[in-house]
């Protein structure tokens, strides 16, 4: 454990250090930025009406909506010249998401990436290996950050050929491999093709990140490499992967409540369910300065699991992922909007939104989105070469705005029924 | 030790603390900066029993805030008040003497005296001027008495309100290594109020940042040195009256 005195506390000085920062992110929140000031006035209310965590259901949630409507800086806490970092990502909206980091936030994002690692088994003595895609340059920054503060030997992603990385991972004597469970599934293919036996790699853990881990495929990865899986939780918005990890002895992935406060919801209702109930993980930052969040909704269905774990950890645990509420999925880690896919497909047919069936597969393990643009004939055309090359501009369009790999195949109404 | 949870303090009609929550762990020496008027004072107030105040203050589990202040200073908490406010015509001895006023009925002499020779020994000056009126001591020298007779009370928490006002910075130096000498020694836990904030971050392990009535930032006092918020509300005017001496 990196930090006992806070990853183990007890519960009743856990929840008064959650209440005394929650009061001062609210008071924060409320006095620098315009947007929870409304949202507060609007219902007559006051930072000063938070007396416990309970209270906080009586404050309105934030989406992503609202984050892109305040696109770029209007959620920021601080002034500009406060801020080190600006952070951008795709976001799941027309608009990038920003998110703003004061040197404060970087040591503290830097000390829960440092305390993800320690929990997952990774010491300063590893070798560790990031394989991540280019789509996911944030989490890319974030792991390589966090394994470096901890004091471990960083490969950082080298955008080098599959073979290489496997070649990388035999000859450096790799400890710890960081990828997705999409990639990971891959490197086991690829491996395969390559007659490398896990026994060959010095592999001894992976941490793998970015998307919701099911039971099988993380015991297939057990499996295929012979090692231990550790897994975390994490959303840009809220200093990405070191929200929540697994710790190797109980179930689910602790969260860190000594900086986010969890609340789950009623999708709908929006009304806090039971404790243990399943429902939507909405998060309100209690420690950063630059960018808090009051009950963010991240979208993501799962459960808060209390009582103690095995480790020693008193920090509720989060169960599975079990799905969103909204339409967001994942491609090999990459969250994107159905209305983003339109949007782009949109631009390639210069206005024109073709019928379209979309699916995410795995070919050799690597998830591909593959589109079905259904042949109207608007745009039908003999000319086998233009149809190619509208299939080719959709594919790089979508490779280059989200950063997803996409197979598009045009279908004639008669192949779909 | 000392855990306070949405307390509000006012004065006549005007509410000067809005639902404040901290903490103070054993041990620690945590300090409160902020503006003047943000509440500093007051919270040290509202924790003696000196000002009305409503929410829980808990000390060592102990609910205290329907006491008397003379119950809290029996339970272990001293103040040392902002300005000093010793008795000036009296002497030396008998100030220090006062501060354990309230262990008369409870301790031997004996071991009164064996806590004032630590406080000789803390500040070897008091001994020098024992007989002398505390009034005509230097302001160092009247820091040190009202610090010596928070001390004769023997607190396990000792609440400091502006130490440093009107002294020299070397005198503040020297008054703040004696605090973390007494919590090094002898385990005594401190919450600290300072208008010089560096000098209070500096020596203290935790800080709070109070403004108008609610507190807004807390964090490592490493952490709130670095804040450039914190640096450009509390620390640049201070920074400068202090190599200035003010």
């Amino acid at each position: 454990m990196r930090q006992p005195e806070f990853e183990a506390m007890e519960r009743e000085e856990l929840e008064l250090l959650q209440l005394e920062r929650l009061q001062s992110t609210l008071t924060r929140a409320y006095r620098q930025v315009k947007f929870y000031r409304h949202q507060f006035d609007r219902l007559g209310l006051r930072p000063e009406a938070v007396r416990s965590p309970a209270d906080l259901s009586r404050l309105p949630v934030t989406t992503r909506d609202d984050l892109s409507e305040n696109y770029p800086y209007g959620m920021f806490a601080v002034p500009l010249r406060d801020i080190v970092r600006i952070q951008s990502s795709p976001g799941t909206t027309q608009r990038p998401l920003v998110v703003g980091y004061a040197s404060q936030d970087v040591k503290l994002w830097l000390g829960l990436l440092a305390r993800l690692y320690a929990a997952s088994g990774v010491t300063p003595e590893d070798i560790l290996q990031i394989v991540l895609p280019p789509g996911l340059a944030n989490w890319r920054r974030d792991l390589q950050a966090g394994a470096e503060h901890l004091g471990a030997s960083v490969i950082p992603d080298a955008s080098l050929s599959f073979a290489k990385q496997l070649m990388v991972m035999r000859d450096y004597k790799t400890s710890i491999l960081v990828t997705t469970a999409s990639l990971a599934r891959h490197l086991l293919t690829v491996m395969e093709r390559m007659d490398l036996t896990a026994a060959a790699l010095s592999l001894r853990a992976a941490l793998l990140v970015a998307a919701p881990l099911a039971r099988e495929v993380r015991r297939e990865i057990e499996a295929g490499f012979q090692i231990r899986v550790a897994t975390a939780y994490g959303i840009t918005e809220v200093m990405g992967p070191g929200l929540a990890f697994s710790c190797g002895q109980g179930e689910g992935l602790h969260f860190s409540e000594d900086h986010f406060y969890p609340e789950i919801i009623d999708p709908e209702s929006r009304v806090p369910v039971p404790a243990g109930a399943p429902g939507e993980l909405v998060i309100t930052t209690l420690s950063t300065v630059a960018f808090p969040l009051v009950r963010f909704r991240s979208g993501d269905l799962t459960s808060l699991l209390a009582g103690p774990c095995p480790c020693g950890r008193s920090l509720v645990r989060l169960g599975e992922i079990t799905g969103r509420t909204d339409s967001i999925f994942s491609v090999g880690g990459i969250k994107v909007h159905p209305d983003q896919i339109e949007a782009l497909l949109q631009e390639v047919m210069e206005g024109f939104l073709p019928r379209y069936r979309r699916r995410v597969v795995a070919e050799e393990g690597l998830e591909v989105l593959e589109i079905d643009l259904i042949v109207a004939e608007i745009f039908f055309s003999d000319e086998i070469k233009a149809l190619e090359g509208l299939c080719r501009r959709a594919r790089r369009h979508l490779q280059e705005n989200l950063g997803i790999d996409a197979r598009i195949t045009l279908k004639e109404m008669a192949d779909v029924g | 030790m000392l855990k306070i949870r949405n307390l509000y303090a006012y004065y006549g009609s005007v509410t000067a603390l809005s639902g404040v929550t901290c903490h103070v762990r054993p041990g620690e020496v945590v300090c409160l900066i902020g503006a003047n008027g943000a509440g500093k004072t007051t919270l040290l107030n509202a924790v003696c029993g000196l000002v009305r105040r409503e929410g829980q203050i808990v000390f060592d589990g102990r609910p205290i805030t329907g006491l008397t202040p003379e119950a809290i200073v029996a339970l272990g908490i001293s103040q040392v008040p902002e300005g000093r406010q010793l008795f000036a015509a009296m002497t030396v001895s008998e100030n220090l003497d006062l501060g354990a006023y309230l262990r008369h009925r409870r301790h031997s002499k004996e071991e009164i005296r064996r806590d004032l020779e630590r406080v000789f020994d803390l500040f070897p000056r008091l001994r020098d001027r024992l007989s002398q009126q505390a009034g005509t001591l230097s302001g160092g020298e009247q820091q040190m008495l009202a610090i010596g007779r928070a001390l004769m009370a023997r607190p396990r928490l000792l609440l400091m309100d502006e130490p440093s006002l009107g002294l020299a910075p070397k005198v503040v130096e020297d008054i703040l290594a004696t605090l973390l000498r007494l919590r090094r020694e002898g385990g005594l836990t401190i919450l600290l109020v300072e208008q010089n904030a560096r000098a209070a971050l500096k020596v203290a392990d935790r800080g709070y940042v109070l403004e108008t009535g609610r507190i807004i930032l807390s964090g490592p006092a490493a952490d709130l040195l670095q804040d450039r918020q914190v640096t450009r509300a509390y620390l640049g005017r201070d920074y400068k009256e202090f190599t200035e001496g003010r």
